[in-house]
């Protein structure tokens, strides 16, 4: 029990970890076009051009794999162990939806995630779909994959409004990885709590003002 | 005044179940709930029906027997309480109650609102407990400890094993309850030479028993009548590590 849990937490401490990092670097998106072209593309060649990054990928292919396949392990038995529901549960009154709900909105996430990867990464890096072209600085013109896709107004909705279900998950998703592993300070885990709602809101609303930034850009 | 109760039905472990309404008149505010469960069992008798079977003990709040799911609370609407403490002033003339056995497959139903919370003394048994010589009453200071550890020995002790833990929480887990044990014992000097066994042997225990993965819903802790900190659960899970480790 407590392994299936802290594999889950540990994974998703690595996501949340990564969040930050992706986030910051899409903050150039948010640039005027002529500077936030260069500066997005060089960035996103670095990258894949690091081996550090190459491990770091394969430890985040691996995180979203483990974190998802125990999520489904310990929900299904979770749901084994409570096999009659009751006819009324008011549950709103003793937590939070949220965290009731945390394999559901998981699941809204994952969705989002196969989506994003065949928007990019299996254009950028698989090459499948309309061939990427170069920049002028000769990198591969990642930002016009961006750019093009958020002209769409389906995918700019799509990418804003399902950052809200990450939200309410990286919220308790935050707090209770800390709990799982241990973490048991009582004032610290109050101080936790509020990161992880400051947290999630920054990442919610970063990753979802993007697209709409971008659209009206 | 005047209620509509509808009462989870159920004759024994293979009944299938239902909920049944009955109107019951004739209820004061001042009755407790289990106060008016009688009643209506009065009346159920008076009728030559089959009577509701449900648990109590105490009715002062310290037994844990009365568990009882509550218009989807357990023990009744109110945080931090015990269904015998809960009075028919918090409802309403005309209210309907829906009133429930505790839900876990580790708490099977054995007649109406009684489920066989035996598991939770399965747990106990693995470890519970401190292999001392019993005898009279050691002196007082003989083991010192800090006001700070027997505090929160004390309150993890003041589980009264009712478990509304279980019944309230979405995995049936009985986290709460094992780490309020566990916490209790392994705080304290006498409970040290065995903590690392006592973990890893109420743990197992308890995922034998069927109970589910702690996701800190906190339901938990808002339902438990001795208020109980989630915390425990954390320190329960650093204890776990620990155990791993060394024990």
């Amino acid at each position: 029990m407590f392994l299936r849990k802290s594999i889950i937490a540990t994974s998703g401490l690595f996501l949340c970890l990564f969040l930050i990092v992706h986030l910051s670097a899409n903050f150039i998106l948010l640039l005027p076009e002529e500077v936030a072209r260069e500066a997005y593309n060089g960035y996103s060649t670095t990258l894949r051009e690091s081996p550090v990054i190459k491990v770091v990928a394969y430890a985040l292919y691996a995180s979203i794999f483990f974190h998802v396949l125990y999520g489904i392990i310990v929900t299904y038995k979770n749901r084994k162990a409570k096999p009659h529901r009751y006819v009324v549960n008011r549950s709103q009154e003793n937590s939070t939806w949220t965290s009731q709900n945390m394999g559901l909105i998981g699941m809204f996430i994952l969705l989002f995630i196969v989506v994003h990867l065949a928007n990019f990464w299996a254009r950028v890096k698989l090459g499948i779909g309309a061939p990427v072209g170069l920049d002028s600085a000769g990198n591969v013109d990642v930002y016009e994959v961006t750019y093009s896709l958020f002209q769409n107004i389906y995918f700019v909705l799509f990418y804003t409004l399902l950052m809200i279900p990450l939200g309410w998950h990286l919220d308790h998703g935050l707090k209770s990885a800390f709990k799982t592993l241990g973490f048991y300070h009582k004032k610290g885990l109050a101080v936790v709590s509020k990161i992880s709602l400051i947290y999630a809101t920054i990442m919610s609303v970063g990753f979802g003002i993007i697209p709409l930034v971008v659209y009206f850009k | 005044m005047k209620v509509t109760f509808q009462i989870w039905r159920q004759d024994g472990p293979t009944d299938k179940g239902r909920l049944k309404d009955y109107e019951v008149d004739g209820l004061t505010e001042d009755m407790s709930f289990l106060e008016a469960l009688d009643h209506l069992n009065e009346l159920l008798v008076l009728k030559n029906e089959k009577v509701i079977a449900y648990e109590y003990d105490c009715r002062e709040g310290i037994c844990g027997q009365c568990g009882i799911f509550i218009n989807g609370r357990a023990h009744g609407p109110h945080a931090n309480m015990t269904t015998c403490q809960l009075h028919m002033r918090s409802f309403n003339d005309g209210d309907t109650i829906v009133v429930e056995p505790w839900r876990a497959q580790a708490f099977p139903v054995v007649k109406d609102l009684i489920v066989d919370r035996s598991a939770l003394d399965r747990i106990i048994e693995q470890g519970g407990y401190i292999s001392a010589k019993t005898g009279t009453a050691p002196e007082a200071n003989s083991i010192p400890i800090g006001k700070d550890v027997a505090d929160k020995a004390m309150d993890a002790a003041a589980c009264i094993g009712c478990g509304a833990c279980v019944a309230t929480c979405k995995n049936a887990s009985a986290a709460l309850f094992t780490s309020a044990k566990i916490n209790h014992l392994n705080s304290l000097p006498q409970g040290k030479p065995e903590q690392h066994r006592r973990v890893l042997e109420m743990t197992k225990q308890m995922a034998y028993e069927g109970f589910g993965h702690c996701t800190f819903t906190g339901a938990c802790e808002v339902e438990c009548p001795e208020g109980i900190s989630i915390v425990n659960i954390a320190e329960l899970n650093a204890r776990i590590l620990k155990a791993r480790l060394l024990g």
